[in-house]
């Protein structure tokens, strides 16, 4: 049946319960082509690469979602099930190694056993031996591969040992399997029974106490009641000589205590985001410096000319404005993978459940929704943890209101604005502001929201939370280093290309038709024959043809057609704001100031048509700022919540509903300030 | 007959059954909560809900509701 076995490079997928050693695996074995596989893509993206070449074995290694059985309660587990037995382009394993923790191996064998019952070519990997040898049990490979009737090898995740002997159990596997006609999995169909874990359960234990024997004890004489006590001692989380577990119980006295638990939730929440901006903004600096630096160049070199303002003003400036937030959200991936590594991240979800579902949504809901604050597309994704539709679809249609770092970019210019350059500190309590303002929104909407959920899903689902709170360790920096980059690839890759386009387009549409306009030069200097040109050229261009039509909408906030076409630009993707903002208003680039600066001076200069009204003031910037917080602007994010669920109605709700609310309370926002006599 | 929702902390006791009515019971079983293992109540959340149970070696938190289908000794 399978095309794959013969000539093909074979394709050994790792499987395992969540916190089961599973990636520490992958990264052993992974060499060469590292890619994350977008489709299906279920919560992180699945990572395959070529076997590392000092084993000396052609392989691909394919790294899976965590199971915790073959049959599926959320869309994720889902998707990763049906993938195993086909996966959409990499068809079937040839071997899948399933990683179980040998301290756990009463509650892990269910997996294995599933899969062996299935049909699977699997080889057991046992990890997490040490922590076996702390309580002072050890496990025999031999009897466990002789009761489970497969492969058994058990491998150390820190030192690697092991890892050899797996890859010559996996090349005679291979071998074997080349030999004999392979058998095609079967997916057990229909529910899973209530009594058939029962009875699996029962096997495994009674498998459990065959294998696993005291440290010094005689191997081959086992009575049932040592056997019993050796469970017991398994069993119980503290009773035993564990440095991590006590550590854990410990620890959790206190992250997890009525009072002080939601103390330290916040403390922790609130360091995680403001370290996010003190890491990232020298580095966010640096960029800005650089393409400035590089779009000079490029007119430099290549004139004054269509084309030179093509590649300075379009590309390279358009590319920047995409570059400069990579640095937030690599720290932001960088952070929230820390956190989940080191374990807390399941306890922020059981502090929170009881709040989140009083509004419609579910502990699980906590993970996608600090995501959110990242970019709202692996957020969207990561909500497949949920099992319940409806909690699934509220947390969806409230994510795009968390305020994810495309914004940034736009609230640092309008904070900016709003601020004298001495005093920054006063930036930073206005953005927190706007965080917690977002973040209130976003409870208040699913709050509101969750009045018609009848109407949002229909069907009527049991909501439930059940999740594991693995022990506490030390997070493994490699490790959630390459998974934050990998994210922060996977975002470029998506949001990247449609900015670029959207500022190629914006710029065209600013500099045509009357790209060479004709100016009295007389008695004007250099830089403002530059100005006048610039100036002329837009006010004739496509973009204010276009502004003319969308003027009606902007004079009731104050605003004139430039700051329309902004907007409406924005709505590809948010941070083209700021892009649409430097071409229309950037009258002058001089070398002298970063871009930010040039930009800010020429928006302090700008006038609504020729009345010498202000076109930005206290009032119109706080309106825009508003506007930010609750439009949805982002293609990408619509895309995403239509194909997540799986259909139209989401998407469009949201789109709405945000952007009418958006621009409502822009409205009250700036004529209510100027009612209040701030202009 | 006591649910796991009543225990105090620090007491251990033995499953005797699970309701198999309740809709999440069949998940309760896959994670570990089956008939003769021992648990004990490690953690409450704020508003003492969700619950986290120690069982078969690690720990495991589930909503009030869902210890209810789970019936001790």
């Amino acid at each position: 049946m399978n095309p794959h076995v013969l000539d093909k490079v074979p394709l050994i997928t790792l499987v395992g319960p969540p916190n089961s050693g599973k990636t520490t695996l992958f990264n052993y074995l992974c060499g060469k082509n590292l890619k994350t596989v977008n489709y299906p893509g279920a919560t992180v993206e699945y990572s395959i690469a070529q076997l590392n070449e000092k084993y000396n074995l052609k392989g691909e290694v394919l790294d899976s979602p965590g199971i915790v059985s073959l049959h599926p309660n959320s869309p994720d587990e889902h998707i990763a099930i049906d993938s195993l037995y086909s996966h959409p382009k990499y068809g079937m394993a040839d071997v899948v190694l399933v990683t179980i923790d040998s301290s756990q191996i009463s509650r892990h064998l269910l997996l294995a056993k599933q899969l062996i019952d299935s049909g699977f070519n699997l080889i057991i990997v046992l990890t997490m031996i040490d922590i076996l040898n702390k309580r002072g049990l050890e496990i025999s490979d031999e009897q466990l591969s002789k009761e489970m009737n497969c492969s058994v090898v058990s491998i150390d995740g820190r030192t690697g040992k092991g890892i050899d002997k797996l890859i010559n159990v996996v090349e005679s596997n291979l071998d074997k399997v080349k030999l004999n006609k392979k058998k095609n999995p079967v997916k057990p169909n229909g529910e899973l029974k209530f009594n058939s874990i029962l009875d699996s359960y029962k096997l495994i234990e009674s498998i459990e106490k065959k294998v696993i024997h005291e440290n010094s004890g005689n191997h081959q004489n086992i009575n049932i009641e040592a056997a019993n006590k050796r469970i017991r001692v398994l069993n119980s989380f503290i009773k035993n000589n564990s440095n991590s577990d006590l550590l854990t119980y410990k620890t959790d006295k206190i992250l997890l205590h009525k009072f002080w638990g939601l103390f330290f939730f916040f403390i922790i929440m609130s360091l995680t985001f403001t370290s996010i901006f003190w890491l990232a903004e020298p580095v966010m600096n640096l960029v800005d410096i650089l393409f400035t630096f590089l779009s000079a160049q490029a007119v430099n070199i290549l004139g004054n000319n269509w084309f030179g303002d093509l590649i300075s003003d379009g590309l390279i400036s358009g590319t920047g404005s995409v570059m400069v937030f990579v640095p937030q959200i690599l720290i932001l991936f960088l952070i929230l993978g820390l956190l989940e590594d080191s374990g807390y991240l399941a306890r922020g979800a059981m502090l929170i459940d009881r709040p989140l579902s009083k509004i419609g949504l579910n502990g699980k809901s906590f993970v996608p929704m600090l995501s959110g604050f990242a970019c709202a597309i692996p957020a969207i994704m990561a909500a497949r943890t949920i099992s319940n539709k409806r909690e699934r679809f509220l947390t969806i249609f409230i994510i795009p209101l968390l305020s994810c770092s495309a914004r940034l970019p736009v609230y640092a210019l309008l904070i900016a604005f709003l601020i004298p350059a001495d005093k920054a500190w006063i930036g930073g309590l206005i953005l927190a502001t706007i965080y917690v303002f977002s973040i209130s929104s976003s409870v208040i909407v699913a709050a509101i929201m969750n009045k018609f959920k009848h109407k949002l899903v229909k069907e009527e689902d049991n909501s439930s939370f059940i999740l594991e709170l693995p022990a506490y360790r030390k997070p493994k920096l490699k490790v959630v280093l390459n998974n934050s980059i990998t994210s922060s690839k996977i975002y470029l890759k998506r949001a990247g290309p449609i900015i670029l386009i959207f500022a190629l387009i914006l710029w065209f549409l600013t500099y045509f038709p009357n790209y060479n306009p004709k100016i009295e030069t007389q008695d004007l200097t250099q830089e403002q024959i530059k100005q006048e040109i610039s100036s002329e050229r837009l006010s004739t261009s496509y973009a204010s043809d276009l502004g003319k039509i969308i003027q009606p909408i902007m004079t009731p906030v104050g605003m004139d057609w430039r700051v329309g076409v902004s907007l409406i630009a924005a709505f590809t993707a948010r941070e083209v704001f700021v892009s649409s903002m430097a071409l229309i208003f950037k009258v002058t680039s001089d070398n002298q100031n970063d871009l930010q600066a040039s930009l800010l001076d020429a928006m302090r200069k700008a006038e609504i048509g020729n009345t010498g009204e202000k076109l930005f003031t206290t009032a119109t910037i706080a309106g825009l700022i508003i506007f930010f917080v609750f439009a949805l602007q982002c293609l990408s994010t619509v895309a995403i919540s239509k194909k997540e669920t799986g259909g139209w109605r989401i998407p469009i709700l949201q789109v709405l509903i945000f952007t009418f609310t958006a621009y409502i309370l822009m409205f009250i926002t700036v004529n209510g300030l100027r009612a209040l006599g701030i202009s | 007959m006591r649910t796991a929702s009543e225990l105090k902390f620090g007491e251990k006791v033995i499953i005797t059954h699970v309701d198999e009515n309740h809709p999440s019971s069949r998940r309760i079983l896959e994670v570990g909560f089956t008939p003769g293992q021992e648990i004990e109540l490690m953690n409450k959340s704020i508003f003492n809900d969700p619950l986290a149970f120690s069982v078969r070696g690690t720990l495991i938190a589930i909503r009030k509701n869902e210890a209810d289908c789970i019936i001790v000794t």
